[in-house]
């Protein structure tokens, strides 16, 4: 066993461990329990910055691979199997830095029972670190549900007003997706009969014995609105900001971060690659949800007047670019999916922190009671401007490769080019949210409340541990953005391997497979980059 | 070559991140900072334009790939780019050192000077790109520093307003601009701007109108022209030399610098349609200049005008006297908003025109240079507009006459308009105790407007430019030097400035504290003043049909969604419970009953009887 693996192992173990002694109650007292915490979320962020800089991307698919056979399940073809490819590495450094952030968050929050809220917190942590580095499906979902059970609890324990009710809303949401989209996966391995629960495996039985179409599309579907429902797909998007806006900010900013993301991994790793004709049967109902992702979704947030249900809707909205990115079944559109799912994962707990640094100053999540901040604490409006601009995708910021790759995907078919022109309209509504929210809160007079609250207590800029945690989302969104190819070049080597077939299908179908040889240089217009014909005619 | 792109770019990037990171309280120190970094992009810049000569240069690396989009970062250094780095460095290099004394007494210096250098970072940014989609990310960067300056102070409720309109309206416009670059990415497979040129050179049937003017609403939004124009008059809630800068000099201008570099995609249609929309922005803006009280809103509306005039060259196929125009309308134009910015200076941020008067003999130096550029822009003889605006009107007038008839109202009624705001501020009385006890601006507010004043005057003579600078400029000025009718066009535009300045003198000289148009023809200024109600018509459609469909469409979803899907769901899940308890009734002889019944029901099935 190396150090790779060592640190990989590691990055899920240590807050696992550290979540079972805080649980115990072994120490008792806050202050090692916060030290003890710091080591056990900064291990995941170092170790997932590590690992991704350590990914060999000349190899083809895993790197850093771990296999325990003697789980106890070897019987069920079930391996405790572990390791990161070009898709997953980026996801799972994101996690570490979410995980880091959050954390520093929820130790310096000073709430109630803190012992009990960083082993919760920790717990799902491993969770989430342990859902990008399965190879194991079983390993996969299971960790998804370490990450997804704790929030249940955070919310029920820590949320605020009418948090029962949401947290029961939640639950029932997020289990009924999670079963549906289980369902999917055991059919899959069941119908191809794989020899164990990996991905491998599974994409080469599929790829030995064949699907047919009609199959294909059932599970397709199956998973499509398990995962869906997971990552809150129009209209089952319900559930989310209502969630997001009941639970403490560290839950938020990682369910929201990365928790979510699950659902999109599923469909990017496994789904669209290994059921290509499922994919394209779905498709078109896909586009449309997703556009209501982005249309009905982005309005409803323009009319928020609460700023973390702002946030939360705005993260919606922006999941449906993600979906458009899955929809249009290409390579293109898929990697800049991941791309989008990395740097919204930062972009958005970023703003649910800043939010919560609000809240703490003010007192209140209305944007209406605010005003004028920026001149008591302009370091939190300097951080809240650029979260905001990052979320609604300006270049210098990572979500913008994203965004404009999904976009650009959509205009690779004609047939596309209509949910182009209605998504880029999204571009509009987030800025029109983002930035009315800015100036309400920073810009202009402070409102009346506002300033009789100023008056009985100062209000001061962010502290140190405020602004670690921020500036640290904030510095790995700008080197995103700048220097992209770091992350894209991992990305688009794996994407390209799995999205092969469907490149090819789409290749073959825009193609006019009659058209005599010397017309079709000419014909190839719409499908074929006109450059190769350019360079390709010898005339010239 | 490419380290001197490099460091004419990453020079102002690293100077806005070390003032954000290490100066937000040292004010001072970050304007020499800034000042000094705007001085190195002006060393640099001039040794890449003198030191290419004429030659194209063009250098790019993989900055992005996924499947088949690879983004290269690179430069495309040639006849455009030199042209509008030598102005963005040059006019940007005075406008910082400008800064120096007009925000002397600000307390957020920092952050000031700080948006500085991001806007020049992201608009050498649009000057050097290669290709289309490194434009649009500059382009979204200096929507962006536009954005933070114009909210400089943002504790007032207009710059707040104003800042967020203007980035919106930018969004509007990069709507359209970001639709038109997937399209060219489909169409022709690269964004490459010699790539393009060469492919549409290849094949002309690739172009499509539907395309470039997709691209061509990039410009819209930047350039503020119909039907986005809304946001620049609004912009002028920032500083004043940001105003000179951004929302005159340069930003706006990339607009025509954009469709300069895509010239070769416009299809006829296309260049008509933007000639004329142009031609009547130039029109339009006069206008609305001519009621204005704000002196930085009367200089907002003319900068729209000439923006006109320069999509309107563009669109008669004359690119290189848009650049042209571009060049010398950055300089007049910088000059005449620092001097505003020196008259709102001395007068205690007082904007009203009519609380001026009589401020040459306050400020001479300030009132010489203001009316070399108020001559210059009314196409006086010999000044450097005159130059590059007759060229465009002798233009239309052989090629376009019904553009040439507005572009020519257009051209008496900046006179007027300009005479006016020179006259009702500089000469008369004073009308204010603020204009009373103005004094002459510090020096170094002063010599940035005397070498503005120089180069006003002389920026005319493209023989005096180095060849690389003048080259782009020089093909379309001969093209223009050959066309016929120039005495006659030389005779129109004298008469035009004549009559749009003595006009002034006669209705505006030694006017009181009201317009004295208001009086002599009130229902024409009123029309002026309502600029056409687009303001009002954005108004109405954001406040009672846009924020009315978000609210409807959150009670749709309470309603439906949580409401119908999510609790009726629920509820037929209740009701399941409700039937499936109805029938443990507890009783032995139900039971009994059903038992017998589920018996038989097997029986027949497996005996065939229901079917097969």
């Amino acid at each position: 066993m190396n150090f790779d693996q060592i640190i990989l192992l590691g990055s899920i173990f240590i807050p696992a461990l550290a979540s079972i002694v805080l649980f115990l109650e072994i120490c008792k007292s806050d202050k090692i329990a916060k030290k003890i915490a710091y080591f056990s979320f900064g291990f995941p962020f170092i170790s997932g910055i590590l690992l991704f800089l350590r990914f060999d991307n000349s190899l083809e698919g895993y790197d850093f691979v771990v296999l325990f056979s003697r789980t106890g399940l070897q019987e069920l073809n079930i391996h405790f199997h572990l390791g990161l490819n070009g898709i997953s590495s980026p996801l799972f450094a994101m996690a570490g830095i979410v995980g880091m952030g959050a954390g520093i968050t929820a130790i310096h929050s000073g709430v109630d029972r803190l012992r009990l809220y960083l082993a919760l917190l920790l717990f799902m942590q491993s969770g989430l670190m342990g859902l990008f580095a399965s190879i194991d499906l079983f390993f996969y979902y299971l960790f998804h549900e370490f990450a997804l059970i704790p929030t249940f609890i955070m919310i029920g324990i820590w949320g605020s007003r009418d948090r029962k009710s949401i947290a029961l809303e939640l639950t029932i949401y997020l289990t009924l997706g999670a079963l549906v989209s289980l369902g999917g996966l055991i059919a899959l391995n069941v119908l191809v009969d794989a020899p164990n629960f990996d991905f491998p495996s599974l994409s080469r039985a599929v790829s030995e014995l064949g699907m047919e179409s009609s199959v294909q599309s059932n599970i397709f579907g199956l998973l499509l609105f398990g995962f869906g429902i997971l990552v809150a797909l129009f209209p089952f998007h319900t559930w989310a900001p209502r969630g997001y806006d009941a639970a403490p900010t560290s839950v938020s900013m990682l369910h929201a971060g990365v928790l979510k993301k699950f659902g999109l991994y599923g469909l990017i790793q496994i789904a669209s690659p290994l059921l290509p004709d499922g994919a394209m049967f779905w498709s078109p109902l896909l586009l449309w949800l997703a556009l209501g992702n982005v249309l009905f979704v982005g309005l409803v947030a323009v009319s928020q007047s609460n700023l973390k249900s702002m946030i939360g809707y705005g993260s919606v909205m922006h999941m449906g670019y993600c979906f458009l990115g899955i929809a249009v079944c290409s390579s293109l559109g898929a990697g800049s999916a991941v791309m989008l799912m990395v740097a919204h994962g930062l972009s958005v707990s970023l703003m649910f922190m800043l939010a919560h640094n609000l809240y703490t100053r003010t007192g209140t999540f209305e944007m209406d009671d605010m005003g004028g901040m920026a001149s008591k604490t302009p370091l939190l409006a300097c951080f809240f401007i650029a979260a905001t601009l990052a979320t609604i995708g300006l270049p210098g910021f990572g979500n913008f490769w994203g965004e404009f790759g999904v976009f650009l995907s959509l205009g690779e078919q004609t047939q596309h080019r209509l949910f182009l022109f209605l998504a880029a309209l999204g571009i509009i509504i987030s800025a029109i949210f983002g930035l009315r929210a800015v100036a309400k809160i920073f810009f202009g007079s402070a409102s009346e409340a506002h300033s009789s609250r100023k008056k009985n207590n100062q209000i001061s800029d962010l502290s140190f541990f405020e602004m670690i945690p921020a500036g640290i989302i904030l510095a790995s969104l700008l080197f995103l953005g700048l220097w992209p190819v770091v992350v894209s070049q991992r990305v688009d080597r794996e994407i390209q391997t799995r999205f092969e077939s469907q490149d090819r299908t789409y290749f073959s179908q825009t193609t006019p497979p009659c058209c005599p040889p010397e017309q079709e240089s000419l014909d190839l217009n719409s499908s074929l980059p006109s450059k190769e014909k350019f360079l390709s005619n010898p005339e010239y | 070559m490419e380290k001197i792109a490099f460091c004419i770019l990453l020079l102002p990037l690293l100077s806005a991140l070390v003032t954000l990171l290490f100066m937000r309280r040292k004010g001072n120190v970050a304007s020499l900072l800034s000042v000094a970094t705007s001085g190195g992009i002006l060393f640099f810049a001039l040794i890449l334009i003198l030191g290419s000569g004429v030659e194209d240069f063009a250098w790019d690396t993989t900055w992005f790939k996924i499947a088949e989009w690879e983004l290269r970062f690179g430069f495309l250094v040639d006849g455009p780019a030199r042209l509008l780095l030598f102005v963005v460095a040059f006019v940007g290099c005075l406008i910082h050192i400008f800064s120096l004394g007009y925000m002397s007494d600000d307390l957020a210096k920092s952050r000031y000077f700080g948006g500085l250098s991001i806007f020049m970072f992201s608009m050498l940014g649009i000057t050097l790109a290669d290709n289309l989609i490194m434009i649009f990310i500059f382009w979204e960067l200096v929507g962006f520093s536009s954005y933070l300056l114009i909210a400089h102070y943002f504790s007032s409720k207009e710059a707040a307003q104003a800042s967020k309109k203007a980035f919106i309206a930018n969004r509007i416009g990069d709507f359209g601009f970001l639709i038109g670059i997937v399209l060219t990415f489909w169409t022709f497979g690269t964004v490459n701007l010699v790539e393009l040129s060469d492919l549409a050179e290849f094949d002309p049937e690739l172009l499509s109108t539907i395309l470039c003017l997709a691209l061509a609403c990039g410009f819209i939004g930047k350039s503020a022209q119909f039907p986005l124009h809304v946001w620049l008059p609004d912009a002028m809630a920032g500083p004043t030399p940001v105003s000179a800068l951004i929302h005159a000099a340069t930003m706006v201008a990339a607009g025509i610098f954009l469709l300069v570099r895509i010239d070769f995609l416009f299809t006829n249609e296309a260049s008509n349609l933007l000639a004329v929309l142009g031609a009547s922005m130039g029109l339009y803006a006069g206008f609305c200049a001519l009621v204005q009280r704000d002196i930085k809103k009367i200089l907002a509306y003319s900068t729209l005008s000439q923006l006109g005039y320069m999509a309107a060259a563009f669109g008669m196929g004359v690119p290189g006297i848009a650049l042209f125009h571009l060049m010398t309308h950055a300089f007049f134009k910088a000059l005449m908003f620092l001097g505003s910015g020196s008259v709102i200076h001395a007068c205690h941020h007082e904007q009203d025109i009519f609380n001026y008067g009589g401020l040459r003999k306050k400020m001479p130096f300030t009132g010489i240079t203001f009316l070399v550029g108020v001559l210059a822009i009314s196409g006086v003889n010999f000044l450097s507009g005159y130059f590059s605006k007759d060229a465009i009107l002798l233009v239309a007038y052989n090629l376009n006459p019904p553009v040439f008839v507005i572009l020519y109202l257009g051209a008496i009624l900046t006179a007027l308009y300009m005479f006016r705001l020179y006259f009702i501020t500089f000469e008369g009385m004073p009308r204010s105790s603020d204009a009373d006890a103005a004094r002459e601006s510090p020096s170094i507010m002063t010599i940035p407007l005397l070498i503005l004043a120089v180069f006003s005057i002389f920026g005319g003579y493209h023989s005096l430019y180095p060849q690389s600078i003048a080259g782009v400029i020089i093909d379309d000025l001969e093209f223009a030097a050959q066309l016929p009718n120039h005495l006659w066009m030389i005779v129109l535009g004298t008469f035009a400035w004549l009559a749009g300045g003595l006009g002034a003198k006669y209705l505006y000289f030694d006017s009181k504290r009201t317009d004295p148009l208001e009086s002599k023809a009130p229902s024409f200024f009123k029309l002026c003043s309502s600029k056409l109600f687009f303001d009002e018509i954005y108004g109405f459609y954001i406040q009672r049909i846009q924020d009315p469909f978000a609210r409807f469409l959150e009670v749709l979803e309470l309603l439906l969604i949580s409401g119908l899907l999510v609790k009726g769901s629920a509820g037929v899940a209740g009701m399941m419970a409700l039937i499936s308890k109805a029938c443990y009734v507890g009783r032995i002889h139900a039971y009994g009953f059903w038992f017998v019944v589920g018996t038989l029901g097997f029986l027949f099935y497996a005996s065939g009887f229901l079917g097969n």
